[in-house]
């Protein structure tokens, strides 16, 4: 359970999330939808503790984010894509893949590789655990990206903007890895640009806005006359990630 | 006699440079730190030995060292005191390599969990000698010339027993100037060896962010 | 000889000493300077023979210890051509050649660093070479150049110290005798080595200074 209660977050004057509020439960599919400025990235990067809060709490699984002791406890229950990659570039892929759950999770080196495996399996590159990410393209750094984090075998998958940085023709094939985890039953919370991705994959739509909640429905209302295309701004933003 | 001063010279240049890593690497992350302290304190000692003269340095210890009672001989001298300096060169280079690494690179270690300690040992360091590797051999290159001065504290290194010799033969210029030809062309090995330690390293490193 | 106290006279030895390593070092400075961008120019414009001669001659510098060239030319040149030399000129010489072997890299890098486009522009309009060496290249590669040269600048102010041992009479041989008649190293290196501190910063801040003035310069013109 993900519990956000009147989170506030500034950066030097600038007050980017101004009171947000929100929960999460296990198991939910949850995209969180914003134009850019809206405080999206920033609430998943106090999700993972990369930024500290402000004002309020943040609490996953009942402990809290802004200690630094359960923070740690939070990271081995929480993993998290990033738009661009951010690979190891000096060890391989499946050491990329294995460092965490061997370092972090204390577990065992040929337990976690036959793992690693299945995952490379799993997304079409069993035969590139031996190559550097400097030798892949994008669209494979970003499923390598996302082995690493499931290796962790993480309740909440968190994934910032994982393909914003890809080219269009490499979407497709992180956006079908990422399909096939959301019908698997983990915790899943995107940030993402990608709208009628978002509209296939989550059960739940959260609408950011100059740095407040502005909607928080199930997915087909928030597509529906009376939800999201009821509210103005919604409307405007939804009309304008169409037309792009 | 030539053989034994390079054997000196040798083990003089690779204990310092194993030294000066070792205090490099520690200097280096303390000037990226983010307490004031440690931070002044490593950018405080970076500033100081890089401004004074190594041979000044040399004598600083040479011989203030048995001013308090610290007997030890010139090699070991010597050595110390490459490594002290050279340290400050090596933590420069270090240091601009640190602060290179892509900071997304560390955020993506430090949400997998890992320990401040391990992020260091495990991505930061590693990647950032990649990076410096070539910075990192020029500063090691001057290091084996630098092994010359050791011979104004009676050191019998390469330079040292060069000038015993030059003496003897009444030949100095034939014998300097064979000098000078054996440092270029061991410096010059010494870059082929860490270019070719750089390609070796940095094979997979391109594009990889 | 020994144990004697510091005397009234020592300051001035210092100084005396301060003002010949400050001699060497600008003398050598400048000397270097301008044999450095020769050879720069030679290599630019590709002056056959010449050019990758001293080159060669520049990598060999570059790639040997300061010392051992200092022992070369004070030791060996008199015995080798039979004349004399004096240890001040055998140090301005020495210098002067490892720093025109610096200087040499930095301005070719910095000459390299020029858009070529200016140079095929400028050379369209019908300035001759020499104008275009003197009004876009040399300008603009002076600023390129500037962090190197302070950098390089600080380094051959340390290197001053190692004509000490040909007998030349500078900070750090007055250390070296201060050393030996009072036997207080701790106090004559301390007060030795901060010398060269300052000056070492003087000439890096006032290398700085200078750099953002040119960079300043530049602004002015790109507009």
């Amino acid at each position: 359970m993900i519990e956000i209660d009147n989170l506030h977050k500034k950066f030097g004057d600038t007050e980017v999330l101004k009171g947000v509020s929100l929960s999460i439960a296990p198991g939910e599919v949850v995209s969180i939808l914003g134009a850019s400025g809206s405080g999206k990235s920033t609430l998943m990067r106090c999700m993972n503790g990369l930024a500290g809060l402000n004002g309020g709490s943040l609490l996953i699984d009942g402990l809290d984010v802004s200690k630094p002791r359960e923070l740690r406890e939070i990271r081995k229950r929480c993993a998290t894509v990033f738009q661009h990659f951010n690979l190891y570039p000096h060890l391989s892929v499946l050491d990329n893949i294995t460092l965490a759950p061997m370092d972090v999770l204390g577990r065992k080196k040929a337990e976690v590789e036959a793992e690693a495996y299945a995952l490379l399996k799993q997304v079409g590159l069993a035969d590139r655990a031996d190559a550097y990410p400097g030798q892949l393209s994008g669209g494979q750094k970003q499923r390598i990206g996302i082995c690493r984090a499931l290796a962790m075998q993480p309740r909440y998958l968190l994934l910032d903007e994982v393909t914003s940085a890809l080219d269009p023709e490499m979407t497709g094939e992180v956006l079908d890895v990422l399909a096939a985890l959301a019908r698997s039953g983990t915790t899943m919370i995107f940030v993402t640009h990608e709208i009628a991705f978002a509209r296939e994959i989550s059960s739940r739509i959260v609408f950011l806005d100059d740095g407040v909640v502005r909607a928080d429905m199930p997915t087909d209302r928030f597509f529906a006359e009376d939800g999201g295309y009821g509210d103005e701004r919604i409307a405007r933003f939804l009309a304008k990630m169409r037309n792009k | 006699m030539f053989w034994d001063g390079f054997l000196v010279t040798a083990s003089v240049s690779a204990l310092s440079i194993v030294g000066s890593f070792l205090i490099g690497v520690i200097v280096a992350f303390g000037a990226v730190s983010r307490r004031p302290f440690l931070r002044k304190a490593a950018r405080g000692y970076i500033g100081l030995f890089r401004n004074i003269p190594f041979i000044v340095q040399v004598f600083f210890f040479y011989f203030g060292l048995p001013e308090i009672g610290v007997y030890i001989d010139a090699f070991t001298t010597g050595t110390m005191a490459l490594s002290i300096a050279v340290g400050a060169y090596a933590a420069d280079v270090l240091r601009s390599g640190i602060e290179n690494v892509d900071t997304g690179v560390i955020e993506a270690a430090e949400v997998s969990g890992l320990s401040r300690f391990k992020i260091y040992r495990r991505i930061i360091l590693p990647i950032a000698l990649r990076v410096s590797l070539r910075p990192l051999g020029s500063v090691f290159i001057n290091l084996v010339l630098t092994t010359s001065i050791l011979s104004t504290i009676t050191l019998n290194e390469l330079t040292g027993n060069a000038k015993i010799v030059a003496s003897d033969t009444f030949r100095p210029f034939e014998v300097y100037f064979f000098l000078l030809l054996f440092y270029c062309v061991l410096t010059y090995l010494l870059s082929l060896l860490i270019n070719l330690w750089h390609r070796r390293l940095n094979r997979f490193m391109r594009g990889a962010e | 000889m020994r144990n004697q106290g510091f005397n009234w006279h020592d300051p001035i030895l210092w100084a005396q000493g301060l003002g010949v390593s400050v001699g060497v070092f600008a003398a050598s400075m400048i000397l270097g300077t301008v044999i450095g961008i020769f050879i720069a120019l030679c290599r630019v414009y590709k002056v056959p023979v010449v050019a990758p001669v001293l080159l060669v001659i520049s990598e060999f510098l570059k790639n040997s210890p300061v010392l051992v060239q200092l022992f070369l030319v004070f030791f060996g040149v008199p015995v080798l051509l039979q004349v004399n030399i004096t240890p001040a000129e055998a140090a301005i010489f020495t210098l002067t050649g490892n720093t025109a072997a610096f200087i040499a890299v930095i301005a070719i890098s910095a000459i390299d660093a020029i858009d070529r486009g200016q140079l095929e522009a400028a050379r369209s309009f019908g300035h001759s070479e020499r104008s275009i060496l003197r009004k876009i290249i040399a300008p603009q590669a002076l600023v390129v150049a500037m962090p190197a040269l302070i950098g390089l600048a600080v380094n051959q102010l340390q290197v001053t110290s190692l004509i000490s041992a040909i007998g030349v009479i500078d900070l750090t041989k007055v250390g070296q005798i201060l050393n030996q008649r009072t036997w207080q190293p701790f106090i004559v290196w301390t007060i030795i080595g901060v010398t060269y501190f300052i000056l070492s910063r003087l000439l890096a801040a006032a290398g700085g200074r200078l750099e953002t003035r040119l960079r300043r310069h530049m602004d002015w013109a790109g507009l």
